[in-house]
């Protein structure tokens, strides 16, 4: 790993925790649903460093946040990794079998998706071991899945678009 | 760069996988919800002890009788009531139709319930009884 993807992957990690934090904040009503504003991040990086990147910036967005909330190797944490990882994953073998089939919208959807299927897993192997509540939950988490997906998805072409327009005008600021 | 360019630069595969994403779980809200509630059954004890056991889907009319008195259960619509009890002021009777519960007749010491999922042999003696 290079130099310049430690600190790309740095710099990605410290704002996907940022909106991490920041989600913590917004009133949910029910307590276990969130927006997932860090796969914002985690979809910008995969689109503009690719897979690794994507994936080193979802394992330490998790690590780091577990340790701040004090959640490390706890449930909730297992849920997490396990929904980061799986998320990530579905992302890259979606982008590598079906290229451009999916735009960013696409790969959010994706990776909203199987993150919400891995955790449903995780949760029914680990701690339900109930298959009716957990079937009942799962087309309600993907519809929520979906429409966060969507959102998040659209909030990062925004932010991969304005990225690539920024770089362009400093590479022609560099060469004036 | 605006939200509504953003829009409309998603490939049709965004567009395809995002419909048919809702459309699978609004299906899946609704056959849930259909399908999950188990076939419950209407179990009958006297004293205490389980001694019938009837699907709540099938109609009928059955003949309960203990030492202490007789009633007859009748299912239908997927809801049981109890008629013809023979004790003297019917409260049994009076409950009406239920699709969920108990209905207790005391003085025959028969006890019909409409169960949901648990079934009656985890029950335990609570804290009061025991």
């Amino acid at each position: 790993m290079q130099l310049q993807d430690k600190y790309r992957i740095a710099i990605l990690s410290a704002y996907a925790l940022a909106l991490h934090g920041f989600e913590s904040l917004i009133p949910m009503p029910i307590p276990w649903i969130r927006v997932g504003l860090a796969n914002i991040i985690t979809v910008a990086a995969f689109i503009l460093f690719g897979f690794r990147a994507a994936m080193m910036v979802t394992l330490v967005r998790v690590f780091i946040a577990s340790l701040f909330t004090g959640s490390f190797l706890g449930p909730g944490f297992i849920l997490s990794l396990g929904g980061g990882v799986a998320g990530i994953l579905a992302i890259g073998v979606v982008f590598s079998l079906l290229p451009g089939l999916f735009g960013p919208v696409g790969l959010s959807l994706t990776g909203a998706l199987f993150h919400n299927l891995a955790q449903l897993f995780l949760a029914y192997v680990l701690f339900i071991q109930k298959i009716e509540p957990v079937l009942i939950i799962t087309p309600v988490l993907i519809l929520i899945g979906t429409v966060t997906g969507l959102v998040n998805g659209l909030v990062a072409d925004l932010l991969v678009k304005g990225l690539k327009n920024s770089e362009v005008t400093v590479q022609n600021t560099k060469s004036f | 760069m605006s939200l509504k360019e953003t829009v409309n630069g998603t490939t049709p595969g965004d567009r395809i996988l995002f419909i048919l994403l809702l459309i699978v779980s609004f299906i899946g809200i609704f056959f849930m919800k259909e399908v999950l509630p188990q076939p419950r059954d209407v179990t009958i004890e006297v004293e205490g002890k389980l001694t019938h056991r009837y699907p709540l889907d099938t109609d009928r009319r059955v003949q309960v009788g203990s030492p202490f008195g007789h009633l007859t259960l009748e299912i239908k619509d997927k809801k049981a009531r109890v008629t013809g009890a023979s004790c003297p002021n019917k409260l049994c009777e009076l409950q009406g139709w239920i699709s969920r519960g108990v209905i207790i007749c005391l003085p025959g010491r028969i006890t019909v319930t409409v169960g949901g999922p648990e079934e009656p042999k985890d029950r335990k003696v609570d804290a009061i009884t025991g």
